[in-house]
């Protein structure tokens, strides 16, 4: 008790009309608006009820997966390539990760704006491209070789890392740093000790998350692939075997429960560190099992530094490179190009909606509260494993099963994501409701406020804003995803890359491609600015 | 070295910090302050990166790397029909071939077309079944590449048209019929699912891109049936094959009717790498393998697995007509 009384108290959320925030709601209205009508719902039928046998072929085969001895040895195998993947890509990522944060951070770089902003721009290329779509691209220049799904998940993800490190180095507290060099260290050194200790705790936190989300990026990767659960998930799926898919779904459920549970405990701990000064023996075990972990991957996944720099990918590279180059530019791809980018926007924004809108109504119910009835909290774990369900089964499998349901357009595609998005997005949500203060709907209860009005009011408003933050931020993911669900069938400019690739038109392939990395940077650009909004 | 640096000068990160960054001070000491975090963390890294190395050197068998003379024959597939069956009992084809060869065959997993085809062009597949219009692919992207086989059912394969029974469109040999429905292909570089019905399609005066919103990609010829069944696309094409197995095992939704057979066609085939035969150290490996394929008795399991009543000799001419098609159609650059 004391503690919290000692805490200096919280600055209460101003309440004031900020015409930005207004300005910012009524064109997200519109936009959404705008995308459900060039979904076709404002104008035509999307709706295929004749279908609802396929769906529920589908849905119920999730009562009865395949759970014969031979397919689950199977996926025990095909798990431990998935965990490898994960585990040697996260590694990669954050090794490329430390050295780009040094390259695009503000330290580095002072006050020579130019160039802080070029390293930037030169980060938004890999970070823009999805997992899948480096895989893709991978494969022609490495083969079957392991690195491709390594480089796969390390490449995008070390971008995203580099960015997040040199944020959180940036934001460290300049003291010692400064202490440093006043005593005369060289810049490296005076980095070395004087910001990277205090930055350490944030991150390693960050490196723990990323390790979550690369297990669901390897399964991805075997969709297209680079084998393990994905590659069997992808197989069972070609041929409708909707048991088999289940069993790789609940197989891939367990991997990222362990996962999250595994990065949720490490991530607690960082945020609330024991307070003795010893070295704490979690994070030790942690940090030593995950070393062991990158080197079981490294040894299981044979992999060899001595195949990136043999002949014969630098060879494959410059067939690529010089197919690919330069790119094209006739006025029919390219009008092609500016209408498929339309849809690609469309369906994120229609996911997020339908991902903000499911997250809202379910982040009371999922959240684990202070004090609760058992039946409370028996639904709330099956909330949550259904949310766990819902990003465990691959977007292009959600937009398959909805395209059974609803008439082919923009709008399963578009489903399909937001119901995964939901999936991510439910979960982070629900944390933010776990982490707020519990005394203003405490206060409202003891004054006789019924559940739900002081859920409305106790809870609500304070949640708002970093569940907001959430969905702005997953809405940049989405658009990458998006490309994604387009690649496996559902549309917009991932359906074009697809088709490229398909038919080995590399100069269309290399516009397609820069069509995606300007619409996420874009996408990137106008939620970062609808966030600071939002703060 | 580095990871074990001077410790004294490590705890003069805790001089206070400037008050003013609030949020500075909570990251800190959330962090959970320098000495019990970064020490740790650094060795650790180097650890692992010890531990990187080590596995690194010791090489763990590469297959890839191998110079001459004794690499196995790595063989592949396209992930076209029962692919999950297919590719999960490749064993016993890569262990006939082993046998009938007294060779070490491995084999490789594919889930994607294109895939395929580039892994031919890399050198990493040296035997992979192909498509038709794949199989064109490959051999334009590896000059030298030999087709080495085929099933005697691939010298005349057809494609089915099926519509939903739904939209009352007759069995007839005319599709025009098919123009006004929403209409799936299968995977985009399929010739059964994709090329061959987008040109009968143009022979019979239907633009095969023209469908009301475009046509579909389903991925496979059993997502084509699904799709179909569903209404959600109300008419498709696949493979005559996979229509005749499905229909045989009465897997068929009745709400799929079969509009139309096309015209036969010359479809699957083995295609052999140019690099191969040396890479295994088999001069006439393109004739033992072709000797290998035709000699296979009725009713051996390989055939079983292919549904093949036999294997028979293939020349690259034979597919002249398929190459053709895929330039005229935008499919083959």
């Amino acid at each position: 008790m004391t503690t919290t009384l000692d805490r200096p108290p919280a600055a209460p959320p101003r309440l004031r009309r900020d015409r930005r925030r207004w300005a910012w709601g009524l064109g997200a209205l519109a936009v959404l608006l705008w995308s459900l009508a060039g979904a076709g719902l404002v104008t035509g039928d999307v709706l295929n009820p004749a279908g609802t046998a396929q769906f529920g072929r589908f849905a119920s085969a999730a009562l009865s997966p395949a759970v014969d001895a031979e397919f689950l040895g199977v996926l025990t195998r095909s798990a431990l390539v998935t965990v490898a993947y994960a585990a040697a890509g996260t590694a990669l990522a954050l090794v490329l990760g430390a050295a780009g944060a040094v390259l695009v951070s503000r330290t580095t770089w002072g006050r020579r704006r130019a160039g802080w902003l070029a390293a930037r721009g030169l980060l938004a290329v890999p970070r823009g491209l999805h997992e899948a779509v480096w895989g893709l691209l991978l494969v022609n220049v490495l083969g079957l070789d392991p690195w491709v799904g390594v480089l796969a998940i390390g490449l995008p993800y070390g971008a995203g890392t580099a960015k997040v490190f040199a944020d959180l180095v940036d934001e460290v507290p300049r003291g010692a740093y400064r202490a440093l060099l006043a005593a005369g260290a060289g810049r490296p050194a005076a980095a070395l000790y004087g910001l990277l200790p205090p930055a350490a705790g944030g991150l390693l936190s960050w490196s723990f998350y990323r390790l979550e989300c690369a297990v669901r990026s390897a399964v991805v990767l075997g969709m297209v692939g680079a084998g393990g659960l994905g590659y069997q998930l992808a197989l069972s799926f070609a041929s409708l075997r909707w048991e088999q898919v289940w069993s790789a779904v609940y197989a891939l459920a367990a991997l990222c429960l362990v996962a999250d549970v595994a990065g949720r405990a490490v991530r607690r701990r960082l945020a609330a560190p024991p307070s003795s000064t010893r070295r704490d023996p979690l994070l030790t075990t942690a940090v030593a099992g995950t070393v062991l972990l990158v080197g079981w991957s490294v040894w299981y996944l044979a992999l060899s530094p001595a195949s990136l720099v043999a002949g014969r990918t630098a060879e494959q590279l410059a067939y690529v490179l010089r197919a690919a180059w330069p790119p094209a530019t006739d006025g029919g791809l390219l009008r092609t190009v500016g209408a498929l980018a339309v849809d690609t926007v469309q369906m994120s924004v229609i996911a997020i909606a339908v991902a903000l809108l499911g997250a809202v109504l379910l982040a009371g119910p999922a959240a684990r509260p202070a004090r609760s009835s058992a039946g409370r909290r028996i639904a709330g774990a099956l909330l949550r494993g259904g949310l766990l369900l819902l990003r465990a089964v691959p977007p292009p499998v959600w937009a398959l099963v909805l395209l059974f349901v609803l008439l082919p357009g923009v709008l399963p595609g578009a489903l399909a994501l937001g119901v995964y998005t939901l999936g991510v997005l439910g979960r982070l949500a629900a944390e933010a409701t776990e982490e707020l203060d519990p005394r203003p709907r405490a206060a409202l209860t003891a004054l006789g406020a019924r559940p739900v009005a002081a859920w409305l009011y106790g809870v609500a408003p304070r949640a708002a804003g970093p569940v907001l933050a959430y969905a702005l931020y997953r809405w940049e993911v989405a658009i990458r995803d998006t490309v994604l669900v387009g690649l496996l069938g559902a549309g917009g400019l991932g359906a074009l890359l697809a088709s490229e690739l398909a038919t080995f038109d590399w100069a269309a392939v290399t516009t397609v491609l820069a069509a995606v990395v300007v619409l996420t940077w874009l996408v990137d650009l106008v939620s970062d600015r609808a966030r600071a909004a939002l703060r | 070295m580095g990871a074990r640096p001077r410790p004294p000068e490590v705890p003069c990160v805790r001089s206070p910090a400037p008050l003013q960054d609030v949020v500075g001070i909570r990251r800190v000491a959330r962090s959970g302050g320098p000495e019990n975090l970064i020490r740790p963390v650094s060795r650790r890294t180097f650890l692992a990166a010890g531990a990187a190395l080590g596995a690194a050197l010791t090489g763990c068998g590469r297959p890839t790397a191998s110079p001459a003379g004794s690499a196995p024959l790595r063989i592949g597939a396209i992930p076209d029909q029962d692919p999950e069956v297919l590719q999960r009992l490749y064993g016993t084809v890569a262990e006939a071939v082993s046998t009938g060869l007294d060779l070490e065959v491995g084999y490789a997993p594919v889930t994607d077309y294109a895939a395929a085809v580039s892994l031919f062009r890399t050198g990493d597949l040296d035997l992979v079944w192909f498509g038709g219009l794949t199989g064109v692919q490959a051999r334009l992207q590896t000059p030298g590449a030999v087709p080495v086989a085929q099933r005697d059912i691939d010298r005349a394969f057809t494609s089915v048209f099926v519509v939903h029974a739904a939209t009352g469109v007759a069995p007839s040999s005319d599709l025009t019929a098919l123009a006004p429905l929403r209409f799936t292909y299968g995977s985009e570089t399929s010739t059964s699912g994709r090329l061959m019905p987008a040109w009968f399609l143009r022979e019979a005066g239907v633009d095969p891109q023209g469908f009301p919103g475009g046509p579909g990609f389903s991925g496979s010829h059993d997502a084509t049936l699904a799709l179909v069944a569903s209404g959600s696309y109300q008419a498709g094409a696949l493979n005559a094959q996979v229509w005749r197995a499905r229909s045989e095992e009465g897997a068929v939704d009745p709400a799929v009717v079969l509009h139309s057979e096309t015209p036969p066609y010359a479809d699957y085939h083995w295609l052999l790498n140019p690099r191969a035969a040396a890479s295994t150290g088999v001069p006439d490996l393109a004739d033992r393998l072709l000797a290998f394929f035709t000699g296979l008795p009725p009713g051996d399991p390989v055939l079983d697995l292919f549904g093949a009543g036999s294997f028979v000799p293939v020349q690259t001419s034979d597919h002249d007509r398929i190459e053709q098609i895929g330039r005229d159609l935008g499919l083959v650059s």
